[in-house]
């Protein structure tokens, strides 16, 4: 098991949530160990924080098993 | 918004639309009643049925208006396997409406035989004369592959089930109205399509179904279509996908035209920025369809991204809730591994324009090579 950051490798906020991870995962890639927090994920790909949520409850709804 | 994803649904047309609007707010009469506000609706049937008979070389009488294209798959496949023989022949590249639609008549005492695609995505016609026989009721082979567009050889595949005495339908739902068809030339005995896949409302398709072909009611119930397929038609939208078919067909070469413009366009700058990519498909080709596998990435990543950059593509990957499958199309065309994962299909159309291809290609080029998932300290940051 390849241990993860769970601190924004950005602005290095503390304990991400499962969602957070996730969504990086889902944007980044499914191999990636540094992980950002929702604002710095956001500023990054140039979107909006609320545009990450849709996409997260999106997943969600099709059972993606990265998301609570 | 730059909506790329036209074989998935398009854009109505707006002379459809217009079409259409008559049916609903004035001419409502049941086309079935005897009286003379039903007069109209019967008329636009009639002109209708005419208009879609006359795109694809066909009688109208032998057009039967159905619900889409699943619809008319499940008749085809199922409305055969009644008879004395019980030999189904597909492909494993079909739209999900025929594989399922197969698999389920095998609770009918079906043998269900699956040819192979090439890795073009052509299935040969030779395989098809290796493993038919005279057991065989109906070979079913998609005129076009939905994900890659590859065009499949249907007169060959007909003339060889004719000759064995089994029908043949295509399932042409990604053809008709992109591609010109002659049923009688390509000696189809049935044939699927749906409105929404060429400018027309969704939920309205059709089965053309050869003159004397011997094939069972899908439902039970009113006596519309001549018995064949109960419950009242719906006048509206039927006249919406008559009028839009006919549109892109008289436009039909000078919309290919355009599109191959812009795919060249499209493919000109993924190969000059050296993207690492293999084309899905072969051509002949439905014209705009452009699927691509991109190395060392992940197909469900970048239609996520692109999503957010307000692009609409398709993947031929998806997570299944925990790992990322490969389509069954891409599987089947083998698609080596480092490649397949990273499967996405723009399918462009009438609409699009060379700009919007541009952005496409760009936006993909900036994903991949941009940032291609590294996590990076934000400057200004920590």
């Amino acid at each position: 098991m390849i241990s993860t950051n769970k601190r924004c490798i950005s602005c290095e906020e503390e304990e991400l949530s499962k969602n957070t991870i996730g969504i990086n995962r889902k944007l980044l890639g499914e191999d990636i160990i540094d992980f950002y927090c929702m604002n710095c994920l956001a500023n990054y790909l140039e979107v909006t924080v609320d545009d990450l949520y849709d996409k997260i409850e999106e997943f969600k709804d099709e059972g993606c098993k990265l998301f609570e | 918004m730059i909506y790329a994803d036209n074989a998935a649904t398009t854009k109505l047309d707006i002379d459809a639309f217009e079409a259409m609007k008559p049916y609903l707010l004035q001419e409502y009469g049941n086309p079935s009643q005897p009286y003379f506000f039903s007069r109209a609706t019967k008329k636009a049937l009639r002109k209708a049925r005419e208009i879609i008979a006359n795109c694809i070389g066909a009688l109208p009488e032998e057009i039967y208006f159905t619900s889409g294209g699943t619809e008319s798959d499940n008749w085809a496949i199922k409305g055969v396997v009644h008879g004395k023989k019980k030999g189904i022949i597909t492909s494993v590249i079909e739209h999900h409406a025929i594989l399922n639609a197969c698999a389920a008549t095998e609770k009918f005492g079906t043998n269900v035989k699956y040819l192979l695609a090439d890795e073009k995505g052509l299935v040969s016609s030779d395989e098809l004369e290796a493993i038919i026989n005279d057991d065989t009721a109906l070979v079913s082979v998609m005129y076009a592959n939905n994900e890659i567009g590859t065009i499949e050889p249907i007169k060959e595949l007909a003339e060889i089930a004719h000759r064995h005495g089994a029908l043949m339908h295509t399932d042409a739902v990604q053809a008709v109205g992109h591609v010109p068809i002659d049923v009688n030339y390509m000696v189809i005995d049935m044939l699927s399509a749906s409105a929404h896949k060429f400018n027309g409302p969704r939920g309205i398709g059709f089965l053309y179904i050869r003159e004397g072909t011997c094939l069972t009611p899908f439902f039970d119930g009113g006596a519309q279509e001549k018995n064949m397929r109960a419950g009242t038609e719906n006048v509206a939208a039927i006249v919406a996908m008559a009028t839009a078919l006919q549109k892109n067909c008289e436009k039909m070469k000078e919309v290919e035209v355009r599109l191959l413009n812009i795919e060249s366009k499209f493919f000109s700058i993924l190969d000059n920025n050296y993207l690492e990519y293999s084309q899905n498909g072969a051509y002949p080709k439905i014209p705009g369809n452009i699927n691509i596998s991109i190395k060392g990435t992940s197909g469900e990543m970048l239609l996520h991204r692109l999503d957010l950059k307000g692009i609409c593509v398709s993947t031929g990957s998806a997570c299944d809730s925990v790992n990322t499958q490969v389509s069954h199309v891409i599987k089947a065309i083998s698609v080596p591994e480092e490649y397949a994962q990273g499967t996405i299909r723009i399918s462009f159309g009438r609409d699009n324009s060379e700009e919007e291809a541009i952005v496409v290609a760009e936006t993909i080029l900036e994903i991949i090579q941009g940032k291609n998932g590294q996590v990076e300290k934000l400057e200004g940051k920590s």
